[in-house]
């Protein structure tokens, strides 16, 4: 037995069982037959034993260092460190489409368990059954992590040096597939809801599995935004090249999912943007792979060199045309009835999905643009930050406005005692916003404020408003924390509050200086005084580092460094990072005398309150959790219609 | 001295190493990241380490200190490299699109709201149902 043999056995088995189980349930939904749903059912365990064997055969041929295997040959080498070795399979696209497959098989077997009527359940094992089929397929036919080479290297270069620098590499990608396939499960329900024409109870169904895809899609843009800032040493965390905006994508439109199948749950409405929500979300998993996987980014003339991107292409167009196809069909049973005004809490959600589903439509053209532009005319035009930020700033605003007064509006159409309250907020926003222009900050930075506080201040007032309800009622006001959905909602908005403002200050106000030090010379920039004092090299076997020694009179002695790995030509820089709760001190060695060690270039980044963009990912993630938290679930399940 | 034996092992083709690079002003910073870097993935002329990168921040810091402005920079880079340097695409010509589409779609989307908002008469067969109720002598 061989790894590649095990691989290759186990990756035909999940796709046999997978396409065994489609069968199956197809069968049992148009037979309406049990015997058939019973069948497709057991076949959730062995697809997802299949999927981890082969999973597992990958890690024991990487620990084998059986160098037979390309993937292996392309991804490995003998002085890799354990951990390295251990998340290799995820550093490369076939590795990575062998995860994915892992985790919806892992994600079928928990979907499969819920009881379900027979005609939906047999519908979502078939749709989650054919997306294993497709990955698996994909990985038994174009992309094999398990091919094999006639003639096999002694060693191998090891994975992508950026992928080693940093710890959260290992975590990012995990976090960010745990996030995707989450959405196939809702997707599934969704599609089961059409076909058998029970619109109602599918959105609180699958409730959990919505929040708990959007509490990974969220941790896993933020460690990976920690990434970009630790390990590329640039400074910045997000850059807005299509790597990034291909999984922003589906984080902005499973966001407004989220906030439409709120309104379904406790309203019974919004059934149709939930469908195409849905569908659009997860579809938006596909395309972002496809983006990044198919070479279509370099150029146009990639996409058709690798089979991959096409074969994803078509899933999503098929995931795509499945979803909205359907919805056509019953649109006319799933119209909204019920009136509500635009100023009402429904109002100002969907008014707040819209600003998330514009913004994912600008994010969307602006990264195809240049890729339509070059398939027509040929033109290479650029569309980059400078862009995206113009347009990102006011839907952001909106949305920040909207997080604020959105949860104070009652339902249906407002009150008068609201009004009170929009006062209050309306106030708070002006004083932060005076506050900043008077302190001399930038309009937007000042606006930013404004809004961080006028967000912080409906918090207060929600928060308040339901201890004081509670303590009227002679209750204690403690018990206001088990209402699970609205404190950790509450969390989770004061979160993004936070990293709006955080946002705002650190794009706004950037000091980034370089200087050339000779030993013994200071240099002071930005609020900090430095003396170079030397470069110290050390062999760390699969690198060399040199490292600048800095004496500095506020943090002691700061070390940036560079690493020169041998499969690379340029050497990494590995930044220094002084993290304080005001400014972020970012020092980089770019450039050193190779001959003595004489001079060494440092440059120096000061960046404003990017801290907080880690708490606050920090509390997104905690306030998910708190939501989802198993107990008091009897309490939140009052209050939805039935079906 | 070990380490530059190593160093030499190492990385060193070019052995004779340039001048040290010139220092960069927070101004030759803030237009580089404006400008593509040409030879990498994403990345601007601020960030990249690739030697053009280098090349290009070194004439942008040379360019300020004859005292060009800043679109006298970048007309120079455009010149040698065309539009594509620009990350800011020009608002004219085949990139006005990409400036109006948004525009275009969002105020679509904001039609299509505005027509959602908009109360629906109810359907003739309600109200001819609830005319005949009406009607009906009471029991």
């Amino acid at each position: 037995m061989t790894p590649a043999l095990l691989g290759n056995l186990s990756v035909s088995l999940a796709l046999a069982f997978s396409l065994l189980g489609l069968g199956l349930a197809l069968l049992a939904y148009l037979q309406g037959d049990g015997r058939f749903l019973r069948g497709a059912r057991a076949l959730v365990l062995p697809a997802f034993l299949a999927a981890l064997a082969a999973f597992l055969a990958l890690e024991w041929a990487l620990l084998a260092h059986d160098f037979s295997l390309a993937y292996v040959a392309r991804n490995h080498s003998t002085k890799d460190p354990l951990w390295v070795t251990l998340v290799t399979p995820w550093a490369a696209l076939e590795g990575s489409l062998l995860l994915w497959g892992l985790l919806q098989t892992l994600y079928t077997l928990l979907a499969s368990r819920k009881p379900l009527d027979p005609w939906r359940a047999s519908l979502v094992l078939a749709v989650l059954f054919g997306i294993q089929a497709f990955f698996f397929g994909v990985m038994a036919t174009i992309a094999s992590p398990f091919e094999t080479l006639p003639d096999p290297p002694p060693d191998g270069v090891g994975p992508n040096p950026l992928l080693q620098n940093h710890w959260m590499m290992a975590v990012h990608p995990v976090l960010m597939y745990l996030g995707f396939v989450g959405l196939s499960v809702p997707y599934a329900y969704a599609v089961a809801a059409m076909v058998a024409r029970r619109y109602q109870t599918w959105v609180e169904e699958t409730r959990w599995w919505t929040l708990i895809a959007w509490g990974f899609l969220t941790a896993g843009k933020v460690a990976g935004m920690w990434w970009s800032y630790e390990v590329l040493g640039w400074g910045g965390y997000w850059a807005w090249d299509p790597v990034e905006n291909a999984s922003f994508i589906p984080w902005l439109l499973a966001t407004a999912f989220l906030h439409t199948a709120f309104v379904q749950q406790t309203r019974g409405a919004f059934k149709t943007w939930n469908f195409a929500f849905v569908t659009l979300a997860f579809a938006a998993t596909v395309l972002g792979t496809f983006l990044t996987r198919s070479g279509v980014i370099q150029s146009v003339h990639a996409f058709a060199e690798g089979p991959v991107g096409p074969a994803f292409l078509g899933f999503f167009l098929l995931a795509t045309g499945l979803g909205l196809g359907l919805l056509s069909r019953v649109s006319r049973e799933v119209r909204d009835t019920a009136l509500f005004h635009p100023l009402s809490r429904e109002g100002a959600l969907l008014l707040g999905a819209f600003f998330f589903a514009g913004w994912a439509l600008v994010v969307v053209l602006g990264t195809f643009y240049p890729l339509l532009v070059e398939a027509f005319t040929g033109a290479k035009v650029s569309v980059g930050a400078p862009f995206f930020n113009q347009v990102s700033a006011p839907l952001g605003a909106g949305i920040l406005l909207l997080m604020g007064v959105g949860p104070l509006l009652p339902w249906r159409r407002a009150r008068r005692e609201v009004l009170r309250n929009l006062l209050v907020l309306l106030l708070a926003l002006a004083l932060g916003t005076l506050f900043g222009l008077l302190r001399g900050y930038a309009l937007g930075a000042s606006f930013a404020l404004g809004l961080f506080l006028y967000n912080a201040a409906a918090i207060y007032l929600l928060a308040r408003e339901g201890v004081l309800a509670r303590v009227r009622a002679g209750l204690s006001p403690w018990g206001f924390l088990a209402n699970r959905r609205r404190v950790g909602s509450l969390v989770v908005h004061f979160a993004v509050a936070l990293m709006g403002l955080a946002i705002a200050f650190s794009q706004t106000y950037r000091l980034e200086s370089e200087k050339t030090l000779y030993r013994g010379e200071a240099w002071e920039v930005g609020g900090v005084r430095m003396t170079f004092q030397g470069v110290r090299a050390l062999d760390e076997g699969r690198r060399f580092a040199v490292e600048a020694l800095l004496g500095t009179d506020r943090f002691g002695e700061v070390r940036p460094r560079l690493h020169f790995y041998p499969q690379m030509n340029s050497p990494l820089p590995a930044p220094e990072v002084i993290y304080t709760p005001g400014n972020d001190y970012y020092f980089l060695l770019m450039d050193f005398d190779r001959e003595k060690g004489e001079w060494a270039s440092i440059r120096l980044i000061v960046t404003p309150l990017v801290f907080w963009i880690w708490v606050a990912g920090a509390l997104m993630a905690l306030g998910t959790l708190y939501i989802l938290w198993p107990a008091g679930r009897a309490e939140e399940a009052r209050g939805v219609s039935p079906a | 001295m070990r380490w530059v034996v190593l160093l030499l092992a190492f990385l060193l083709p070019a052995l004779a190493q340039e001048a040290p690079p010139p220092d960069l002003s927070p101004e030759v910073f803030r237009i580089a990241r404006e400008l593509r870097c040409p030879v990498c993935q994403g990345e601007s002329a601020a960030e990249s380490n690739s030697g053009v990168a280098a090349e290009m921040r070194r004439i942008i810091a040379e360019m300020l200190q004859e005292g060009k402005t800043e679109e006298e920079i970048k007309a120079f880079f455009v010149e040698r490299y065309g539009e594509w340097i620009l990350y800011a695409p020009p608002r004219r010509g085949v990139t006005l699109w990409v400036w109006v589409l948004p525009v275009l779609g969002l105020l679509l989307l904001g039609l299509g709201l505005f027509a959602y908002f908009r109360p629906k008469p109810l359907p003739k067969e309600l109200l001819e149902e609830a005319e005949r109720r009406l009607k009906e002598p009471p029991r």
